[in-house]
């Protein structure tokens, strides 16, 4: 996969986590999976159609999604109810929109899904034909990894 | 009472949300995202607006909007919303009221809707992450 196809995501994840948190973040280092990957707990899923295919999954722990969603409230949350799960699906649509406008730019052309969130314990993804990129984050609230699997279509 | 004249209150300043008579302006928000719709409310509320009504799609927000008229000064309308998206309904309720005030509220890169929207009669727009001093300037500006 082109790395040019994650920059947008890592430039906008950061962007808009700046600004809505509020505080410092930190990038990790920038590693490749082609085989199926743990997820970390609760993960906004958006797909991607177009010139480019595939999905881009923004991926935390319970704790660091309920720390994320009360930082944006401006209040504590006790569990990841409602409007937690509405805030994180929020947060995963501005980085998304902000991503894409920029690869709409560099003339890719492609239609998102809406975010989708899916939460448990042990679960795993698998993309077949498709490795995905994963960019860690580090925020107070804990880690979000940004994972991009997407590849130009045939 | 003699301590508020000896000691003048720095609180004096009016609310934003208040009209010149000094009634509240009465908002409906109109938004999918409960999230969305709790930070627009608070910071409106937090200024004096009067959160009069929330909906959840285009189509509540229209129905919301005829049934409150004309107790309704302003609406905050999303674009992307299941059912009947923004744009539609801002164009429904500027047949129904074509004095209605509506401020857009967008992510990044939907510039083709805003431009549509706006062209269609609504007085401005805000894109997101809501900022709260965005979000009043761009309020304040429409109930110009």
């Amino acid at each position: 996969m082109r790395v040019e196809y994650i920059n947008p995501f890592v430039e906008s994840a950061f962007n808009v986590l700046r600004e809505v948190l509020n505080s410092d973040i930190q990038r990790g280092e920038l590693y490749l999976k082609s085989t199926s990957q743990p997820v970390l707990g609760v993960a906004a899923i958006v797909g991607l159609a177009g010139d480019v295919e595939g999905r881009v999954l923004f991926d935390m722990s319970k704790p660091t999604a309920i720390g994320i969603a009360s930082a944006m409230n401006g209040e504590e949350l006790k569990s990841l109810d409602d409007l937690a799960k509405a805030t994180i699906t929020e947060l995963a649509n501005m980085i998304t929109a902000q991503a894409v406008t920029k690869l709409h730019e560099l003339g890719f052309k492609f239609d998102l899904t809406p975010p989708a969130i899916f939460t448990g314990d042990n679960m795993e993804i698998t993309d077949s034909k498709v490795e995905a990129l994963i960019v860690p984050v580090i925020l107070p609230q804990g880690k979000v990894e940004i994972n991009v699997a997407v590849r130009e279509r045939a | 009472m003699k301590t508020k004249m000896d000691f003048p209150n720095i609180n004096e300043r009016k609310a934003e949300g208040l009209k010149p008579d000094g009634t509240p302006y009465k908002v409906l928000v109109v938004d999918d995202s409960m999230f969305v719709t709790k930070q627009i409310s608070q910071i409106l509320s937090s200024e004096g607006f009067d959160i009069v009504g929330t909906a959840n799609d285009g189509q509540e927000g229209l129905e919301k909007y005829k049934e409150l008229y004309p107790n309704v000064d302003l609406v905050t309308m999303d674009i992307t919303m299941p059912k009947m998206d923004g744009v539609t309904s801002l164009e429904k309720i500027i047949e129904f009221d074509k004095n209605a005030r509506v401020i857009m509220i967008s992510a990044l890169g939907k510039q083709d809707l805003v431009k549509k929207s706006l062209l269609l009669g609504a007085k401005n727009y805000i894109v997101k992450p809501l900022d709260r001093n965005k979000v009043l300037e761009r309020v304040l500006l429409s109930l110009k």
